[in-house]
């Protein structure tokens, strides 16, 4: 157990969980969003690459995957706000040893009520899906996505080969999509024991690896799906940006005005349809705001049109860049806004993307954020 | 035999900075054997050590009677009931 400072938030106060290089914060505001506090860091030293709130009104959990670079990687859990951490002696997410790899880190921590109230996916580097059934304390591998045929042909980015996006289906409990990087975006109708890809119309610059030319891996960056159509699915790709409305079986591109077509992470609103946000960055080539002014774009057409927003961010010598899970939308209305940088700036948003304001500057590099409302 | 633990994996022995494990005289074995077996008492130990693959993970340094086993036999270097097993962090920078 490691002891640290913890917060104590009152029903309906906005917590965000900050994943960084050098360990995990978590920021603490009342609903109105207007003063916000610091507690951490926990895991000091750690890479924090992915986090998860689980808001039972009675027993609330946090989770953070955390990766040191000595002993390895595992999800540790606190019920009491950051007091204090719990982790298995033997570790939590691992892969068999017939796999023949290991764990680098742990990508992703998604809640699937739908799928059983105790339920948590995470996603992992090397590229693999695990389950746990009692809140995060346990896992095992999804042995389909595990053993999938197309696995050789996959291949590791600069990030790693690494499962990073998770999304169970809202309606469906059977329905589960995944993003890889590089490989693409794989979908799951019958609970996880088969896999399809699915990235028809995305647009592939290159040819497949040697051993098979005709896969074309894509490196789908985020997908998040719409608020009040889930047939409907924004992706913030490597390069593109695009909108499927059949359950990611097709894809078409939504650029429509964007200043660029690199970025990491995608956003939707969390209770208004057709309404999205992204981060472009100046290309693939340099991973910073275009031209040092920094501006999310926000859409409320589903991508039809685009509109920049900047009040508030830095307009001139900026060059951050936001990585995938470091911009993210709290549940409330008007929808609070977050974006941790590179350079360790954590910005937040009260109205939706309007206005902006920076509530920690000084923070390691940022890699994730979370945010939820403590019940 | 007796392994030396690091400040930072001694919460997994009980906050011992020595593990002294009872081996038969003629036993000889991998030190990567040595550190599955001594997992059995101290899983939180084997877990930080060895990897998915029970390899020595790539940033622990392990010494076996003063050697780096890196610089000799890595993961099947032999052991004794007499050797002396030091665990070490890498240092790293950032």
């Amino acid at each position: 157990m490691e002891t640290a400072t913890r917060i104590s938030p009152h029903s309906g106060d906005i917590i965000l969980m900050v994943g960084t290089v050098k360990g995990a914060f978590i920021f603490h505001s009342d609903r109105r969003r207007a003063d916000f506090q610091i507690a951490g860091p926990y895991f000091k030293g750690m890479e924090v690459f992915s986090t998860a709130y689980l808001p039972d009104k009675k027993s609330p959990r946090m989770l953070v995957g955390n990766k040191s670079q000595h002993w390895g990687s595992t999800v540790s859990w606190s019920d009491d706000f950051g007091a204090s951490w719990h982790e298995p002696a033997e570790g939590n997410v691992k892969f068999p040893a017939a796999s023949g790899l290991s764990l680098n880190a742990i990508w992703a921590l998604e809640p699937a009520p739908l799928v059983g109230p105790d339920v948590v996916f995470a996603g992992a580097d090397p590229a693999a899906l695990y389950r746990s059934d009692d809140r995060g304390e346990t896992f095992r591998p999804n042995d389909a996505l595990l053993n999938h045929a197309e696995r050789p042909y996959w291949m590791p980015g600069f990030g790693g080969l690494c499962l990073h996006t998770v999304m169970p289906h809202p309606r469906d409990p059977k329905r589960i999509m995944v993003g890889i990087s590089s490989a693409g975006i794989y979908r799951s109708d019958d609970g996880g024991e088969s896999w399809t890809r699915r990235n028809h119309g995305i647009r592939m610059d290159n040819d497949g690896p040697p051993n098979a030319p005709h896969f074309r891996p894509q490196c789908a960056h985020k997908m998040r799906y719409d608020a009040k159509n889930p047939s409907r699915i924004y992706l913030q790709n490597h390069p593109g940006y695009y909108r499927s409305d059949d359950g990611g079986d097709s894809w078409v591109d939504i650029r429509n005005g964007l200043p660029s077509e690199f970025g990491f992470p995608m956003v939707a609103h969390p209770s208004r349809a057709d309404t999205a946000f992204v981060i472009p960055l100046t290309s693939d080539n340099f991973r910073a705001p275009i031209e040092g002014a920094a501006k999310v774009w926000r859409t409320r057409d589903a991508g039809e049109t685009w509109t920049p927003l900047g009040k508030g961010l830095p307009q001139h010598d900026a060059y951050f860049s936001v990585l995938r899970d470091a911009f993210i939308a709290d549940p409330l209305d008007p929808a609070g806004l977050y974006f941790g940088t590179r350079g360790g700036t954590l910005f937040a948003s009260s109205d939706e993307g309007e206005s902006w304001r920076s509530i920690a500057d000084w923070l390691p590099a940022v890699l994730c954020v979370k945010a939820a409302v403590v019940a | 035999m007796r392994f030396h633990l690091p400040s930072a994996l001694r919460k997994w022995a009980g906050d011992r900075e020595v593990i002294e494990m009872s081996l038969p005289l003629d036993l000889r074995m991998t030190i990567v054997e040595a550190f599955e077996m001594l997992g059995r008492d101290y899983p939180g130990i084997r877990q930080r050590v060895l990897d998915d693959q029970g390899n020595i993970r790539r940033h622990v340094n392990v010494f076996v009677d003063g050697e780096n086993v890196r610089f000799t036999n890595g993961n099947a270097t032999q052991v004794t009931h007499a050797s002396e097993v030091r665990i070490y962090p890498a240092m790293s920078g950032g």
